[in-house]
């Protein structure tokens, strides 16, 4: 026995100082490796991610997924010049400690994905010059190595609605339901919410839009319970959401009426009441400002600066429409888009659509009408152009018409 | 099964405990390079990289140092203090909360310190911190003295008080709420004014923190307070029997308040430490030192010598599994944390068996 455990001791003790010397030795290698190429191929991209790349769905997954298909655009390979520290919290120390950890490595671009990031990535900017930091859904930003991203998901948004409001009408039930992170706190959960309101109202001008606040940015558990409240006290026939996982949709799934999903195509979650989601196509930006870091990182905030694109570069878009929409969805869908993307209309104007006609003649007709506040406050003026940049950058803070908040 | 009985090994053998830790380490490496086969990944440089904290070939390896120590002195208080409170076996699992209640009265003199001498304004936020925790610490403490109440649930809930309580600060836009950042439209913590932050020796680009030394004073004089003081000795009596303290003429009551006291406060000073170092406060500062401080304080016996070196070895493991995941995208932190409860696991049921030994019951009746 003694003989047998003093060889066990001798065997975990060669096998661990192996390991140990195994991993020097290899980390050297890599070490050398880069210091002797160069150009392009030394590329290194860094991620700081709020949940974990291996998710399947929402917010991470959305934004890693844009990552690795903009390395593989621009020519990198996600297995070897990409560098992650994932689950990390919106606490700046521990952000800050991220960021320390990828320019270590390396890295000479980093990209945070989540607000909460915005002191550290600040900070940092400063103390590594060289490196270009790129932080979605901030307001901060400098003019040589830290920008900010956002997309008009609005837009996204006011395409589903009108798939939303073509359900409403052919069920009869002018409830429809929205699970929200938040409301009217933060502008970027706020102009979802009033862009797919206004969506459902181009088509059917009698709905409710109902919306339910679960205050936080995703728990499965409230986004369930919110879910079968909007159903079962409030009587919606169609729910939307904007929260992380597809719970809700589930829940629709389940409780036999339909829904919009959010980030990605939630058919698969909920294949008999899924209609379209508004979804992201994150690559667009990131292959922009990768290969922008690539060429001239110095010119960066010249070349791409502070980027809110919408449907016009592809950045936001709606999945593909489901067998459950309505046959017009289609045609009202393109009408609209084509129109936001051309710039010839945006979604928070002092014009409103209208969409008419069956399947195979739909029409859209534009009239002048104020955009005004579930409260009656007058925003734009009828035929006043679009309430701009304030959308993503922050400032909007109201309901439009039709809109309520139930809790 | 009933035949089988679990008895104490009278002989605690240093060297068996070590056999049998080692063995746990290596069952808990294979189980883990099973997996990281199992994911493509070599699971010697994985291994390297995690024990080298990920240094080799890092252009900023001083900063990845401190970063550890960032972890480790939190770590290293706390884990002395729960060591203080387990050693007359108060059951104080509130280390969160009370870390927390420190960081926030901290962060209070902080956000209010601009223009106040460095030097002032960190003492002052050690001071707050270990008042208001001490004072957490005690009020738990006089409940079971007083009314014999359960200290285990009480400090457990104690830390979800506290944890609501610093996000509920940390979400509400409001004019009293200093906490926050104020050009920002979202709910945000913000930085701490120049004068709040904790200081240090810089030795070329690396800075050693203050809060260093402060850490490895501490721990010396907790020692010392253990071993040599008449407090260190009533401790341990009542450890081993209230009872027995109490014939002996021991105030117990009031031992168990002035060791609640202590223990409590030190957890506010590594709480104040660590938010000064980091210029902020948020709802993950404790970085679970409440908890992980447990384990330390477990594996550690209680001596105070172990706690130092296994604080060490565990800061070395979280930030070393973590600066290993930054370099495979494959791996995530879910897999750096279920890696390190596998081989912290692993020691704890070595540790076990090191300490029990499984025997028939006829032996026993011998025995």
């Amino acid at each position: 026995m003694k003989k047998l455990i003093s060889m066990l001791v001798t065997a975990a003790l060669a096998i661990t100082s192996v390991f140990a010397l195994a991993g020097c030795n290899s980390a050297k290698e890599t070490g050398n490796g880069t210091e002797g190429g160069n150009g392009a191929s030394d590329f290194k991209v860094g991620a700081i991610y709020i949940n974990s790349q291996n998710d399947t769905a929402g917010y991470t997954y959305a934004h890693h997924h844009g990552i690795t298909e903009a390395m593989k655009q621009v020519g990198l390979d996600p297995a070897k010049d990409l560098f992650i520290v994932d689950n990390v919290p919106e606490d700046d120390e521990k952000v800050k400690q991220a960021i320390d950890q990828l320019a270590g490595n390396g890295c000479n671009i980093i990209f945070g994905i989540s607000f909460g990031y915005i002191n550290a990535m600040e900070e940092k900017a400063k103390e590594y010059p060289d490196i270009i930091f790129s932080h979605a859904t901030g307001y901060l930003s400098n003019d040589k190595n830290f920008n900010n991203y956002f997309g008009r998901i609005y837009q996204a948004r006011y395409l589903a609605g009108i798939a939303a409001g073509y359900k409403s009408l052919a069920t009869g039930n002018n409830n429809i339901g929205y699970v929200s992170a938040w409301g009217t706190e933060y502008a970027e959960t706020c102009s979802g919410i009033n862009g797919f309101a206004l969506g459902v109202l181009a088509v059917n001008p009698d709905a409710k839009i109902n919306v339910y606040e679960i205050s936080t940015w995703g728990d499965q558990e409230l986004e369930r319970q919110a879910a079968e409240t909007l159903i079962d006290t409030y009587g919606c026939g169609v729910i939307a959401q904007h929260c992380d996982s597809a719970q809700p949709q589930i829940v629709a799934n389940e409780k036999g009426v339909f829904g919009c999903g959010y980030n990605s195509d939630m058919t698969k979650e909920a294949p008999n009441a899924h209609l379209v989601a508004p979804v992201w196509n994150w690559d667009a930006y990131y292959a922009t400002a990768m290969k922008a870091a690539m060429t001239d990182p110095s010119t960066f905030m010249t070349t791409v600066g502070n980027y809110y694109e919408g449907l016009n570069s592809g950045l936001v878009d709606v999945s593909e429409l489901s067998a459950n929409c309505e046959p017009q969805t289609k045609e009202a869908i393109e009408l609209a888009k084509k129109m936001m993307i051309s710039g010839e209309w945006d979604v928070f104007s002092g014009v409103k659509l209208s969409f008419s006609g069956d399947t195979g003649s739909v029409t859209v007709e534009k009239t002048n009408s104020a955009l005004v506040t579930n409260d009656g406050k007058e925003i734009v003026a009828a035929g006043g152009p679009s309430v701009d940049d304030g959308v993503i950058q922050g400032s909007m803070n109201y309901y439009v018409e039709g809109v309520t908040q139930v809790n | 099964m009933r035949r089988y009985h679990l008895v104490r090994r009278a002989d605690a053998k240093l060297n068996r405990t070590l056999i049998y830790y080692a063995i746990g380490l290596l069952v808990s490496l294979t189980i883990g390079a099973i997996l990281l086969w199992a994911l493509g990944i070599n699971p010697f440089q994985y291994y390297g990289k995690m024990l080298t904290i990920g240094l080799v070939g890092n252009k900023y390896g001083y900063k990845s140092i401190e970063g550890l120590l960032k972890v480790f002195v939190p770590l290293l208080i706390t884990s002395l203090a729960l060591s203080l409170s387990f050693k007359m076996r108060f059951w104080n699992i509130g280390g969160e909360g009370e870390f927390l209640i420190g960081a926030i009265c901290a962060s209070i003199v902080a956000f209010n310190s601009s223009g106040m001498p460095n030097f002032v304004t960190v003492v002052l936020m050690c001071l707050a911190a270990m008042i208001s925790s001490g004072i957490i610490g005690v009020a738990i403490a006089a409940l079971k003295v007083k009314f014999n109440t359960n200290e285990t649930l009480m400090t457990l809930m104690l830390n979800y008080i506290m944890l609501y309580v610093i996000r509920y600060i940390g979400d509400t836009k409001a004019d009293w709420n200093f906490f926050l950042r104020e050009d920002s439209e979202r709910p945000i913590f913000g930085s701490f004014p120049e004068s709040a932050m904790m200081g240090g020796i810089p030795l070329g680009k690396f800075k050693l923190l203050w809060a260093v030394i402060i850490a490895v004073l501490l721990t010396a004089i907790v020692y010392i307070y253990l071993k040599y003081t008449k407090h260190g000795y009533e401790i341990s009596v009542v450890g081993d029997s209230a009872a027995t303290a109490k014939y002996a003429g021991m105030g117990v009551g009031k031992i168990v308040l002035r060791t609640m006291f202590i223990s409590s406060a030190l957890i506010g000073l590594a709480a104040a430490l660590a938010v000064s170092s980091a210029g902020t406060i948020s709802d993950t500062i404790t970085n679970d030192v409440g908890w992980t401080g447990i384990i330390v304080a477990w594996l550690s016996k209680l001596s105070v010598p172990a706690v130092f070196v296994t604080a060490i070895l565990i800061s070395i493991l979280q930030y070393g599994c973590q600066a290993a995941a930054t370099q495979y995208p494959a791996i995530d932190v879910n897999f750096a944390d279920l890696l390190q409860g596998i081989i912290l696991f692993s020691v704890l049921v070595a540790d076990f068996a090191a300490n029990f030994r499984l025997i028939k019951k006829e032996d026993a009746k011998n025995a």
